[in-house]
C-alpha cells in the first residue's frame, strides 16, 4: 500500500513541478496530526515522508493520537510543539474544541491547516484541505439512486463517528440527494466507524429490514467495509450499496459485483500537498485574501482535495485518477492560494 | 419458602426474567425479531461480547478493575492476524500465539499489581496505553488483511440451525469458568481474595498469586475474544477492542456483580451480555434517532441495573 502511495506521489510532484521550483525552507519539521488511528490517514505517512524528501524539509512526520479523543490529541499537539515540529496538518478531533489547542501552536508561531476535516470559523487554521465530505456523500448517494434504477428506492445510511465534523455534512448531504430524487432514507446508523459495533449494528439492521431497503450508501470506511462483507454474506439479496474509500475488500466486493461501487477520496494529495503548503508559509509566504476558497458548513476557507467515484468499470484504474487530482491541485497551489515573497 | 421465592433470590433470575420480557416485547413489536437469521446475529454478538465481560468479571472477582481488556484484546487479534499474514503461520500455531499473548501481558498487569502495591486502576490505565501504543506501532492504524479462509469460514459458520461455531469456544468458556469459580480452588481463592483479601491472607491464600491468576485468566480471555472478532470480521482491524470498556462492566453488574469484589455470577453475567445485545439491537430495529442511541442504550442499561437492584432487595426482604 504504501508502495502505491509513493507512486502517486511521484507523480503528482511530476505534475507539479513549477509549483516547487522554489524550495521551502528546510528547518521546516512539519506533523501531520489525525483526529485518532483510523486507515484512511495511513496515506499521510508516506505522503508526509515524500514531500520532506521532495520540498528538502526537515520533516514531515505522521503523528497519531492513540484513541479518537479530544484530549488524547491535544496533549500529543502540545507535545509535539515542545519537541520542536513547528508546521502542523490537523484533522480536528473536534470542530470547535480543538480551537484552542490550534491557537496555543499558532501563537508560537506554528503555521496550522486543516486537513481531512475543518475548523468551525474562526479558527487559526489558514485553510481547510479535505474531501468535500457532503457533495462526496451527495455524489454517491445520486450514484446509487442510479444504480438502483426505476422503481421505490428506500435507503439506509450508514456512517461514521458523531464527533466527526464530517458526519452531520454527510447526513444532510444523502437526506438532500434522497429527497430529490424522490426516494427515502429508511434508516441512518450512525457511531459506527469501528468494527464491532459496525458489525452488531450493520447486520442486526439487515437480519431484520433487508427486504426494507433497496440501497445502502456507507459514508465511512469501517462500515463500507463491514456492510459490503454483509452483502457477499447475504447471497442476492438485490439490495444496491455504494461505499466510500478504498478498502481492500471494498474494491474486491466492486469487481465481484456485489456493490455498485465506491466515493474514492484523496489522503495522499492532503499529506502531500498539506507539507508543501504548510513548509511555503513557513518561509514566508501568507493566504492571499482573495483565494478561491469554497465553503462548507464549518468554514469558507475550504480546498477540496478530490473525490470520484469508482465502479467496476474504472476499479483497476482509480489510482490514476486521484494520482492527476493530485497533480493538478499542486500545479497552481501556490499561484491560487499563497502570497509569496 | 417457595420454589419461586428460592429462584428470585439466585443472581440470575432477574436478567433471566428481564431477557424473556425484552424478547417477548421486542418480537411483538417487530416480527422480524426472531427470525432465524437475526438470532444468528445476536449469537454473534453475544459470542463475543460474553468473552469481553467475563474477562471484566474475573477482575471485578478480586476487588479491582482491568481497564486494559480491549487493549489486551486489541493487541492479540492483530497478533493473530498479522502473525499469518506476515509470517505465514498456520492458523493453530498463530492462535496460540496470541493466547500467549493475552495471558502475558494479563500476567504483567498481575505482577504490576502486585510488585508496586499500586491499585489495578492506575496500572491497567497505564498497560492500557502501552498495548494500544504496540498494537498502533505494529500495524500503523492498517489492518491486516491476509486472513486464511479456514479462519473466515469458522468466522461464518453455523453449527446447527441459527446457532454459530463462534459460540462454541464461549459455551465452552462459561462452562469453565461457572466451574472454576463455583467448584476449583483457584475459583474459591479469587472470590476470597476479593471479599476480603486481609482474611483470606490469614487463611493461608497466596494472595498476590491469585491477583497474578486473575489478571492471567483476564488477559487469556481478553486474547480469546480478540481472536473471535478477527475470525467474524475476517480482517485484523487495529481498532478491535476499542469499545469493549463499557460492556465489560455493564453486564457483570447487570448480572449482580458486586464491585468491591468476592461476587459474581458467571450465569448472570451471560445474561447481562444478552440484555445488552438485545438492547443494541432493539435501537437499530425500532430506527432511534443516532445522536441518542448512546442516551438510550445507557438508560436502559441503567433501568436494568436498577430494576436487578430492586429484585434482589426485594427477595432478601430489604436486608
Amino acid at each position: 500500500m504504501t508502495t502505491i502511495f509513493r507512486t502517486m506521489g511521484l507523480a503528482a510532484l511530476m505534475g507539479g513541478a513549477a509549483a516547487t521550483a522554489a524550495l521551502a525552507a528546510d528547518d521546516s519539521k512539519l506533523a501531520l496530526v489525525p483526529g485518532g488511528p483510523h486507515p484512511y490517514f495511513a496515506a499521510w505517512e508516506p505522503a508526509g515522508a515524500d514531500a520532506a524528501q521532495e520540498f528538502g524539509l526537515a520533516g514531515s512526520d505522521y503523528k497519531v493520537p492513540q484513541r479518537w479523543e479530544l484530549a488524547q490529541q491535544n496533549q500529543l499537539l502540545e507535545s509535539l510543539l515542545s519537541q520542536g515540529y513547528n508546521g502542523f496538518m490537523i484533522f480536528p478531533g473536534d470542530p470547535v474544541g480543538a480551537v484552542a489547542t490550534a491557537e496555543e501552536l499558532a501563537e508560537f508561531g506554528a503555521p496550522v491547516i486543516a486537513g481531512g476535516g475543518c475548523y468551525k470559523d474562526p479558527s487559526p487554521a489558514a485553510f481547510c484541505l479535505g474531501t468535500d465530505t457532503g457533495n462526496s456523500a451527495y455524489l454517491g448517494t445520486k450514484e446509487l439512486l442510479a444504480a438502483m434504477g426505476d422503481g421505490e428506492k428506500r435507503i439506509a445510511h450508514f456512517t461514521g463517528f458523531l464527533v466527526d465534523p464530517n458526519t452531520q455534512l454527510r447526513i444532510d448531504a444523502v437526506n438532500r440527494a434522497a429527497e430529490e430524487a424522490g426516494a427515502t432514507v429508511v434508516q441512518v446508523i450512525a457511531d459506527i466507524d469501528a468494527p464491532e459495533p459496525a458489525e452488531e449494528k450493520i447486520n442486526a439492521y439487515l437480519a431484520a429490514h433487508a427486504g426494507d431497503v433497496d440501497g445502502i450508501v456507507t459514508t465511512a470506511w469501517v462500515p463500507a467495509v463491514v456492510a459490503a462483507n454483509a452483502l457477499r454474506r447475504m447471497g442476492d439479496t438485490g439490495i444496491h450499496m455504494v461505499g466510500i474509500d478504498h478498502d481492500e475488500v471494498v474494491l474486491a466486493a466492486i469487481k465481484e459485483g456485489i456493490i455498485d461501487g465506491t466515493m474514492i477520496q484523496n489522503p495522499y494529495g492532503q499529506g502531500y500537498i498539506g507539507s508543501f503548503a504548510l513548509a511555503r508559509m513557513r518561509s514566508g509566504c501568507t493566504v492571499k485574501e482573495d483565494a478561491p476558497f469554497g465553503s462548507n458548513a464549518l468554514t469558507d476557507k475550504f480546498i477540496d482535495s478530490g473525490t470520484a467515484y469508482v465502479d467496476a468499470s474504472n476499479v483497476d484504474g482509480y489510482l490514476d485518477t486521484m494520482r492527476e487530482e493530485t497533480a493538478r491541485i499542486l500545479a497552481d497551489f501556490e499561484a491560487t492560494y499563497l502570497s509569496c515573497p | 419458602m417457595t420454589n419461586l421465592a428460592r429462584l428470585s433470590r439466585t443472581d440470575w433470575f432477574g436478567p433471566l426474567l428481564a431477557t424473556i420480557l425484552a424478547v417477548l416485547l421486542i418480537q411483538s413489536l417487530s416480527a422480524n425479531f426472531l427470525s432465524a437469521y437475526n438470532i444468528q446475529i445476536l449469537l454473534l454478538a453475544i459470542a463475543v461480547n460474553a468473552l469481553v465481560a467475563y474477562s471484566q468479571m474475573i477482575i471485578i472477582a478480586i476487588g479491582q478493575m482491568n481497564l486494559s481488556v480491549g487493549a489486551i484484546g486489541g493487541l492479540a487479534a492483530i497478533s493473530f492476524a498479522g502473525a499469518m499474514e506476515v509470517w505465514g503461520l498456520p492458523a493453530p500455531l498463530a492462535l496460540t500465539f496470541a493466547l500467549l499473548i493475552g495471558l502475558g501481558c494479563g500476567a504483567l498487569n498481575g505482577v504490576l499489581i502486585r510488585i508496586t502495591g499500586i491499585s489495578a486502576f492506575v496500572i491497567t490505565l497505564a498497560t492500557l496505553s502501552i498495548f494500544k501504543g504496540i498494537n498502533l506501532g505494529i500495524t500503523e492504524a492498517q489492518p491486516f488483511y491476509g486472513i486464511p479462509e479456514g479462519v473466515k469460514r469458522f468466522g461464518g459458520a453455523v453449527l446447527v440451525g441459527p446457532v454459530p461455531w463462534l459460540l462454541v469456544p464461549t459455551l465452552l468458556v462459561t462452562a469453565i469458568l461457572w466451574f472454576t469459580l463455583r467448584r476449583l480452588p483457584v475459583g474459591r481463592f479469587i472470590l476470597a481474595v476479593g471479599s476480603n483479601d486481609h482474611a483470606a491472607g490469614l487463611s493461608g491464600i497466596s494472595v498476590g498469586r491469585t491477583v497474578i491468576i486473575a489478571h492471567a485468566i483476564s488477559g487469556l480471555l481478553a486474547a480469546i475474544a480478540g481472536v473471535l472478532v478477527v475470525a467474524r470480521l475476517q480482517i485484523g482491524q487495529p481498532s478491535i477492542g476499542d469499545d469493549w470498556l463499557i460492556l465489560s462492566f455493564a453486564a457483570p453488574v447487570i448480572g449482580g456483580a458486586i464491585l468491591a469484589g468476592g461476587h459474581v455470577s458467571t450465569t448472570a453475567t451471560f445474561l447481562g451480555v444478552v440484555i445488552v445485545a438485545i438492547i443494541t439491537q432493539a435501537l437499530v430495529l425500532f430506527s432511534i434517532d443516532p445522536f441518542l442511541v448512546q442516551v438510550v442504550l445507557g438508560v436502559l442499561i441503567l433501568a436494568a441495573v436498577g430494576l436487578n437492584k430492586l429484585r434482589a432487595g426485594a427477595a432478601t426482604g430489604g436486608r
